[in-house]
């Protein structure tokens, strides 16, 4: 996105003052997103905070001295509550199993709803979009009893089938739409050559498809990493917890004033998606774009 | 693979024809044809694995919600029995339910406008062209992609009424303090202001994206007309976002319809019932206290229609507006 032209860039003034307004706009707002990061920086700096010196008045914005202490408790200690390194394990496997499982379904799914005529095919595609609009709430009793009749509770499958299905329809929406765009000579060329649905879809598809597969991997990882209300209820063992269900349980373990670990364990949640973030902000934009606009 | 090809072969497809090839030409041209068409049953095996999963676990537990709602069914009970209307008549006389979809409602009102208009003055300043574009909507953005919890601990940290930093500088400003999150006046909107924290960002690019769609040339005509900022803003930028105006008002309605995680992190309810919303009571209900399957579910298929009701709504405002 940060490649396409402002809409408003064809007014953009010439002039030396509109260029001083423009940076002093741009300073103003550069205070105020470093005021709306001051919560996430609060909870860095404190996590990092020797426990005599969090609670202290007025509040110390420079963790020094510095200390790993706390990251060091919650990942290794099981004194407390389910190991948050346990945890972050658990929803690395979750995270990465949802994905795969997304990217497999969705893409498979949405080939011939893009590429092929039959019978049906707009149906599907109607009720697939259609299901968008089902709050997740409103399936959580039923896909408990049935999670529970499969002997699914407290294991990975219990979390990765629920969590795909969820975002299985929004991946056939959006690879459907760039499936769309891929030119039609392409496969007619293969399909002339001897190749079949599958190997079009495999060796001609999919690598097409790298940036978008890409974008409908994040937006997987990151719904499947914070999902909160699903797991909360699907597991009932402390080391089959992911980590926003053993961080919610973390607040009770501790007394309030101790922050310290607590800020770890949020903290630590944050890495993986921040670094994400940092490598592929592009493709995120892109994904929460389509996903709204075209949602 | 079948040869029961019902599909029409595309006009790209080349000469090869089906019946052509059925008519005893060369083998070469037959094997070619034989390529050509596919079973009818290709699209469904590439659609199998999916639709197993979409019908699993999305369409089957909406529909067995349902049947469950017209039951007695309880957590760990093996038998249960039809009983009507029942659970539907409970939820008459359930106060704590009204209190939660008062609640739910109040939440919903309240932070529609901050969650319309926040991101949206970000995004038309961020859409002129400024240095440090990228970075600045990076950092607005950041939040977004923080779990509810970790979001909800670190706001919990931030409000601490006696140590958090939140109550030092109103205090040191002049402003009078209190338990933000257990004051019952006070403790929605302290859930509202830590939404809004997080959800800015997902909005922002929404509208940015939205922003982008507008003809430049609209603003140089009114430019060269000699309407101001204030002017073009009401006069071309909103009403050719309505759309997506539309559409961030929609998703925001359906989502705080099933508020939960910030409330369960921040109050659990409290104090008293003051920030109890519908998702945490049918949590409640199924979950927690009476693990009663047939009443919760008679809560989500309540929930279910007032969101449907919504969605509807929106594709009613949005027809019409095909353009984005």
């Amino acid at each position: 996105m940060g490649s396409l032209p402002p809409s408003a860039a064809a007014l953009r003034p010439r002039g030396g003052a509109a260029r001083w307004r423009r940076a002093a706009l741009a300073g103003a707002l550069l205070v105020l997103a470093t005021l709306w990061l001051l919560p996430a920086v609060w909870m860095a700096v404190t996590s990092l905070k020797p426990t005599e010196n969090i609670v202290r008045m007025p509040p110390e914005w420079i963790p020094w001295p510095a200390t790993l202490a706390h990251y060091g408790e919650v990942l290794f200690s099981s004194s407390r509550t389910a190991r948050i390194g346990r945890a972050f394990l658990n929803s690395v496997v979750v995270s990465v199993g949802t994905v795969v499982v997304v990217l497999v379904t969705s893409a498979m799914a949405a080939y011939p709803l893009a590429r092929m005529r039959f019978l049906g095919r707009d149906l599907v595609f109607v009720v697939l979009v259609g299901s968008l609009m089902i709050p997740n709430a409103v399936v959580l009793v039923p896909q408990y009893v049935l999670t529970q009749r499969l002997g699914w509770l407290s294991t990975y499958q219990g979390l990765i089938v629920p969590e795909a299905a969820v975002t299985f329809a929004f991946g056939v929406f959006l690879l459907r739409q760039f499936f769309l765009t891929i030119p039609g000579e392409l496969e007619d060329a293969a399909r002339i050559d001897g190749a079949d649905r599958w190997r079009i879809f495999s060796r001609i598809v999919l690598p097409l498809s790298q940036p978008v597969l890409a974008a409908l991997a994040i937006f997987a990882f990151r719904s499947a990493w914070n999902d909160f209300l699903w797991p909360l209820i699907a597991v009932n063992k402390a080391e089959m917890f992911p980590l926003p269900v053993a961080l919610s349980f973390l607040r009770g373990a501790y007394a309030s004033e101790s922050y310290g670990p607590i800020m770890a364990g949020a903290t630590l949640s944050a890495l993986p998606l921040l670094l994400v973030f940092l490598v592929a902000n592009r493709r995120i934009v892109e994904g929460v774009r389509v996903s709204g606009l075209k949602g | 693979m079948g040869r029961t090809a019902v599909e029409a072969p595309r006009p790209l497809h080349g000469p090869g024809s089906p019946d052509a090839a059925s008519k005893g030409a060369p083998a070469r041209a037959r094997r070619r044809a034989r390529h050509l068409r596919e079973s009818a049953l290709t699209p469904w095996l590439f659609l199998a694995p999916g639709l197993l999963l979409f019908v699993g676990f999305r369409v089957y537990p909406l529909l067995e919600g349902l049947y469950l709602s017209f039951t007695n069914a309880r957590l760990g009970r093996a038998q249960y029995a039809f009983v009507g209307l029942a659970n539907y008549e409970r939820l008459l006389e359930d106060s704590r339910f009204h209190v939660s979809l008062w609640n739910t409602g109040f939440y919903t009102v309240a932070s529609t406008l901050p969650i319309l208009a926040i991101p949206l003055g970000l995004a038309v300043l961020l859409d002129r062209g400024l240095p440090l574009r990228t970075l600045l909507r990076s950092a607005f953005f950041f939040p977004f992609t923080l779990s509810v919890v970790t979001v909800g601990l670190a706001w919990l940290w931030l409000l601490d009424p006696v140590v958090g930093p939140f109550n030092y500088y109103l205090k040191a400003a002049g402003v009078p303090v209190r338990s933000w999150l257990a004051d019952p006046a006070t403790a929605m909107w302290a859930i509202i202001l830590t939404t809004v924290w997080w959800l800015t960002g997902y909005y922002l690019v929404i509208y940015l994206a939205g922003l982008q769609d507008i003809p430049p040339e609209l603003y140089e005509a009114a430019a060269i007309d000699g309407a101001g900022g204030v002017r073009r803003f009401w006069a071309i930028t909103l009403p050719l976002l309505r759309p997506v105006l539309l559409f961030v008002l929609v998703t925001h309605v359906i989502g705080s319809f099933q508020v939960f995680g910030q409330v369960f992190i921040l109050t659990v309810g409290g104090p008293g019932d003051a920030t109890r919303t519908v998702v945490q009571h049918l949590y409640e209900t199924a979950f927690r206290s009476f693990f009663h399957f047939g009443s919760a579910s008679a809560m989500a298929w309540v929930l279910f229609v007032i969101v449907l009701g919504f969605s509807l709504l929106q594709f009613r405002l949005l027809r019409g507006h095909t353009e984005y």
